[in-house]
């Protein structure tokens, strides 16, 4: 149910895309293998035509040469010019297609329970996702394409056959399909589990090579170096031995199809002959059919791999589907009606999605506009829950959440692969130039700035890369600014900074803050000092809610780390 | 190049896991060489001979249609039907047989790369700046490595196939007609010509766009990490648009790329398609008695006719073939050289694959550890990291190390566990000396808490156990509790954990490897590198109670800039640095 659920998913994402891109790349396809038949079974008529028409001098000038010789170089030509379309075409609409899933694909992830989703999955699952896309476009260009040109190649050589006779037609028909279908079909199912013990195989191969470099340290000293390169070896071999059982699937339909062919062929050989001595059908024809019958069997050999990928496709198909049928709405929080109220929450309650325990229990809460809140206590006892909750990103089970526009500052800094100004334009779309120079200014980039000779336009490699990890935090404030939201929902912002520019950081955010209600959650001292009221939460909790200048407010500073 | 370009080129290397650097021709050819030898000569033959099969088989084909047009009876027929059905029962099985003998070398050589290649891998020490990062090197040993075995399973029999059947063919044709075999041996040359003319070069940049392709899945995973930053500035419509627009750019350059690129093998298509048409139009003629030349005075019968015609589509066959598997060569030979590239050794790692010479019995008790006139430097050009340093530890000492920034300590620990060979300069443990011979020894007395611990996917208990000889569950069991993880680890019982400790906190991962080290009771020195590093206070606290109660008894050197953690050794020492580097921003 849910494996045709998503199928229907997938297929209905090709179909929407273009479908008539998708016909026409089908269409031409056929029309490459109606061409390459016809072009050898005209050949082979006009052959033994002209070869009986050329024994007598007066039936070779009553022999109309110039027809068939025309339509052979007509086939020559149309064969290979809806070849090249037909190239074109289904990699046109692949790539539409592509294109197409990846916004879709976006789209569905951005909602706000599959983004913590995404967020919490292991990297291998997110490369996951990039391997399955690529499988999916097999679909089409290796199953679909193939299928409908075979069997559409099947039918119109039954029908030319049928002509001469009826039966031959029919059986030729039936038997191309009945083979040409059900070999790919049975080495579909046949080859469906070792398609996925392949996928797998190949995960484990690259999960446990990224443990061998990653925990290089720890193995060698635990003298497990040996035996992590044995596993891999050993992930290998079954990834080897998934490989032999497709690659032996797949050279079966080849040997199958090549003896079924002959098998065809000499069938049609003997049928011919006989209709021939029946006086029915001379040699021209029986040429003809033969060398129809001999390339019909061609087009089916093209649907080899795609039945050997099919499990692995369909494997893609049952990932990503839910992503593509799914529309969750996000939570919008409500803006809080009482004046002076930046931020209400009354009796909240909420859990991540899958976790047995919960993250906020009962938490009821009122910031007014323009104070400062430390939000302190171990890790694990709710701080980034609660700034998710407010910032709209985790939905409450229970209670009440009412905020102005909050900007979350995230614990890890997310930059993208982007130019300079397409990460800062990310946080207003409005900015111009000037503006973000002094957005970077604001955050002490200027320096840096000026040693970046593309400027705006210098790239960021992947997640940022490139930037040193102040750099990069500087890079997130300057968005930050850019943002201008009431509400800054700052977490852990200088954790991993060395202390003179967390200490710069921290001056500049209190600088450009006047006026915005800030959130920040913290282990350290300097990012608390500044604060109106700090809280400390444990086990999903507020357990205390302290005003600056009392002596719970110092004693609780104290208990912070104090670098 | 517009700047676009030149950043999704560079992204597009590491993404598709394409080799990036072109900078070994020699180790290239080598390769090639390699690829060369990967298949063996029956394996090729088998292919050769299943090809070159269909020459009877179209002579039979064409006797049969010869001898309905001469009337013989149905029962003629038998005997070339026959000989159909056997011989294309053996060209298909000889292929088949051919193509599976070809893989299975071509795979067993893929296997051998691989296990070349980590082996290299494990003697690079992980502290080589030029090692590539774990995700290079997994996308090169798994998804990269996987091009070499369509490469070399089908280049070499596809280039045999085209070096021998066409000529065999052409031969056959001459024999009864030479206008017709001119017609074949004129259209051949003129492919490669053509497709040089129109597009050789164009494929190749098909190829290259076809990367970037991949690329776009490098900008969906870059875009979906950060998600939370994305929707917290109300942007998810705007980077939706943005990932749909420039694929959908991608995919208009990719497409002019292609137009012109598929031109190359229609070139191909087309001279395959006309050299087929001329034979058959020319043989027609020559049949009617309108071309009287072209067969060596003499005149082509039916058969004959029919024959040349029928060989006439399998001239060209294996020049397409071999232009279909060029694909598979370039992709082969990047996969050839980036993993020539992963087993290039850099700075190495002590004794990385020695083994044990015996199980030491025993609690080892404390030791002594000296370094003597160490030198070291992370570059050949680079500025020392230690030059002629000198450091004197007795057993039972308690040590923290304490630097200025974080480089050389660090760098220190990870010396004295052969983490990196020094460029000069004695380490002893024991009073033994760290070398390649006695590390895999010296290294059962040493427990090491690295500053980010990698945690393995699998349960708490086999990531404390490591699969180690002699840490069965009672060791395992032992060590959570003496770092306060038994809850946890009953909470979680076989659950996995897993790739980079998701699930885990700062803190518990790192209890986790104090467990890890303490499982082996009988290591006689601790080295710790930053334990308590981006912990809260009170974590931190906890963890360094743990990290002495584990010592007690042993040796421990700490890293650490942590003056609490600093202020419960017995010694502290501040390393000078020969050069100190500067600020880190």
């Amino acid at each position: 149910m849910i494996r045709s659920r998503n199928l229907r998913a997938v297929a209905a994402l090709f179909w929407a895309g273009n479908r008539n891109k998708l016909l026409a790349g089908a269409l031409l396809s056929l029309a490459t293998v109606l061409c390459g038949i016809a072009l050898l079974g005209l050949s082979g008529w006009f052959i033994a035509a002209t070869a009986i028409a050329g024994l007598s001098v007066a039936t070779a000038l009553a022999f109309d040469v110039f027809a068939p010789s025309a339509g052979i170089r007509f086939l020559a030509l149309a064969r290979t010019a809806s070849r090249y379309g037909e190239r074109i075409v289904t990699h046109d609409a692949t790539l539409e297609v592509l294109a197409e899933l990846r916004e879709r694909l976006f789209r569905g992830w951005a909602v706000a329970g599959a983004a913590r989703a995404m967020m919490a999955r292991p990297a291998r699952l997110l490369f996951r996702l990039t391997i399955d896309i690529d499988a999916l476009d097999s679909l089409y260009l290796r199953v679909m394409v193939p299928l409908f040109s075979a069997a559409g190649a099947a039918l119109v050589a039954g029908l030319a056959l049928g002509f001469i006779d009826v039966r031959l037609g029919l059986g030729v028909a039936l038997f191309l399909l009945a083979v040409g279908l059900g070999v790919p079909a049975f080495a579909a199912r046949h080859a469906e589990r070792p398609a996925r013990r392949r996928a797998h195989a190949l995960e484990v191969l690259r999960a446990r090579s990224i443990d061998l470099v990653r925990g290089q340290g720890e193995l060698v000293m635990a003298g497990r170096l040996d035996a992590q390169s044995m596993s891999i070896a050993e992930a290998d071999a079954r990834l080897a031995d998934a490989d032999d059982g497709m690659n032996r699937t797949e050279t079966g339909v080849s040997v199958a199809l090549g003896v079924a062919g002959a098998v065809l062929l000499a069938a049609v050989l003997l049928v011919v002959a006989t209709l021939a001595e029946a006086g029915q059908i001379g040699a021209p024809v029986a040429a003809l059919a033969l060398l129809v019958a001999l390339t019909a069997t061609e087009p089916f050999a093209a649907l080899r791999r795609g039945a050997v990928e099919l499990g692995r496709t369909l494997m893609a198909v049952r990932r990503v589907g839910p992503r593509l049928n799914g529309e969750e709405s996000a939570p919008a929080n409500k803006i809080p009606q009482d004046a002076g109220i930046a931020i209400r929450l009354e009796g909240v309650t909420a859990r991540h999605p899958g976790a047995a325990e919960v993250a906020l229990a009962d938490v009821s809460l009122r910031i007014e506009r323009g104070e400062r809140i430390a939000l302190v206590g171990q890790s694990g006892a709710g701080k980034s829950s609660l700034l998710s909750v407010i910032a709209g990103e985790l939905a409450a089970d229970q209670g009440d959440v009412a905020s102005l526009p909050a900007t979350l500052f995230t614990q890890r800094t997310e930059l993208f692969h982007d130019t300079l100004r397409g990460n800062l334009a990310l946080a207003n779309p409005a900015a111009d130039d000037d503006a973000m120079l002094a957005v970077l200014g604001a955050a002490g980039l200027s320096r840096h700035f000026a040693t970046l000779p593309a400027g705006l336009d210098t790239w960021l490699g992947e997640g940022g890369a490139g930037f040193s990890s102040g750099q990069a935090r500087r890079l997130a404030m300057a968005r930050l600014v850019l943002r201008d939201a009431p509400v800054w929902l700052l977490d852990e912002p200088t954790e991993g900074l060395d202390r003179e520019t967390a200490n710069d950081v921290i001056a500049r955010v209190a600088n450009y803050a006047s006026g915005k209600t800030l959130m920040v959650s913290t282990h350290i001292r300097r990012e608390a000092e500044g604060a109106d009221r700090i809280l400390h939460m444990n086990n999903g909790r507020i357990v205390a809610d302290v005003r600056r200048g009392t002596a719970d407010y110092e004693s609780l500073l104290d208990g912070l780390r104090p670098d | 190049m517009t700047s676009v370009d030149a950043a999704l080129e560079e992204r597009s290397a590491p993404a598709a896991g394409r080799a990036v650097s072109r900078a070994h021709p020699a180790g290239r050819q080598g390769d090639a060489a390699q690829a060369e030898k990967g298949v063996s000569r029956a394996a090729v033959l088998l292919q050769v001979t299943a090809s070159l099969l269909w020459l009877p088989q179209a002579a039979l084909l064409a006797m049969a249609v010869g001898g309905i047009a001469a009337g013989e009876g149905a029962s003629a027929a038998w005997l070339p039907a026959l000989g159909i059905l056997v011989l294309g029962v053996a060209r298909s099985v000889a292929d088949g047989a051919g193509s599976r003998l070809a893989f299975r070398q071509a795979r067993s050589q893929l296997s051998a790369l691989r296990v070349q290649a980590v082996a290299a891998l494990c003697e690079t020490s992980p502290l080589d700046t030029t090692r590539p990062s774990s995700g290079l090197a997994a996308s090169t040993l798994a998804e990269q490595a996987e091009a070499i075995v369509p490469y070399v399973a089908r280049f070499r029999p596809a280039r045999q196939k085209a070096a021998i059947v066409p000529l065999a063919i052409l031969a056959c044709v001459f024999v009864y007609s030479w206008v017709a075999g001119l017609v074949l041996l004129l259209a051949a040359p003129l492919i490669p010509i053509f497709m040089a003319l129109v597009g050789w070069r164009a494929k190749q940049a098909s190829e290259e766009q076809l990367a970037e392709m991949g690329s776009m899945n490098a900008f969906l995973m870059d875009r979906l990490r950060g998600l939370t930053t994305i929707r917290s500035f109300d942007a998810v419509d705007r980077t939706a648009n943005r990932l749909r627009a420039s694929a959908e750019d991608l995919r208009r350059r990719t497409m002019a790329v292609l137009r012109i690129a598929f031109l190359s093998s229609a070139v191909l298509e087309l001279f395959a398609a006309l050299g087929v048409a001329m034979v058959a139009v020319y043989v027609g003629f020559h049949l009617l008695g309108e071309l009287k030349f072209g067969a060596w005075g003499g005149k082509l019968t039916l058969a004959e006719g029919l024959f040349i015609l029928l060989l006439a589509p399998s001239f060209f066959e294996p020049l397409r073939d071999l232009s279909a598997v060029w694909h598979d060569r370039a992709s082969g030979q990047a996969a050839f050289e980036a993993l020539e590239k992963l087993a290039q050794s850099g700075r190495h790692l002590v004794g990385a694959s020695a083994t044990p010479t015996s199980l030491r019995e025993g609690q080892s008790g404390a030791l002594s550890l000296s370094v003597e006139d160490l030198r070291f430097s992370h570059t050949a050009e680079g500025a020392p990291v230690f030059s002629g340093f000198d450091l004197h530890i007795q057993p039972g000492e308690r040590v923290a190390l304490m630097a200025p920034s974080g480089e050389g300590k660090s760098t220190l620990l990870a010396l004295i566990a052969g983490l990196v060979a020094p460029d000069g300069g004695t380490i002893r443990i024991d009073g033994r000396t760290l070398d390649d011979a006695g590390a895999a020894d010296l290294r059962r007395a040493i427990a090491w808490i690295g500053q980010d611990p990698h945690i393995f996917p699998g349960t708490i208990s086999s990531n404390v156990g490591l699969g180690r000889e002699g840490v069965g569950p009672k060791q395992v069991s032992h060590a959570l509790e003496a770092v306060s993880l038994s809850r946890l680890a009953a909470a979680r019982g076989p659950a996995m954990i897993g790739e980079g400790g998701f699930g885990l906190s700062g803190g518990e991962a790192l209890r986790l490897a104090l467990a890890r080290a303490s499982a082996t009771p009988e290591t006689g020195l601790v080295l710790a590198d930053e334990p308590t590093a981006h912990l809260d206070r009170e974590t931190a606290q906890e963890i360094a109670g743990s990290l002495l109660r584990i010592s007690a008894g042993k040796t421990l050197v700490v890293a650490t800039h942590d003056p609490v953690l600093a202020s419960r050794m017995d010694r502290v020492i501040t390393l000078q640095t020969p050069q100190t580097a500067g600020g880190a921003l």
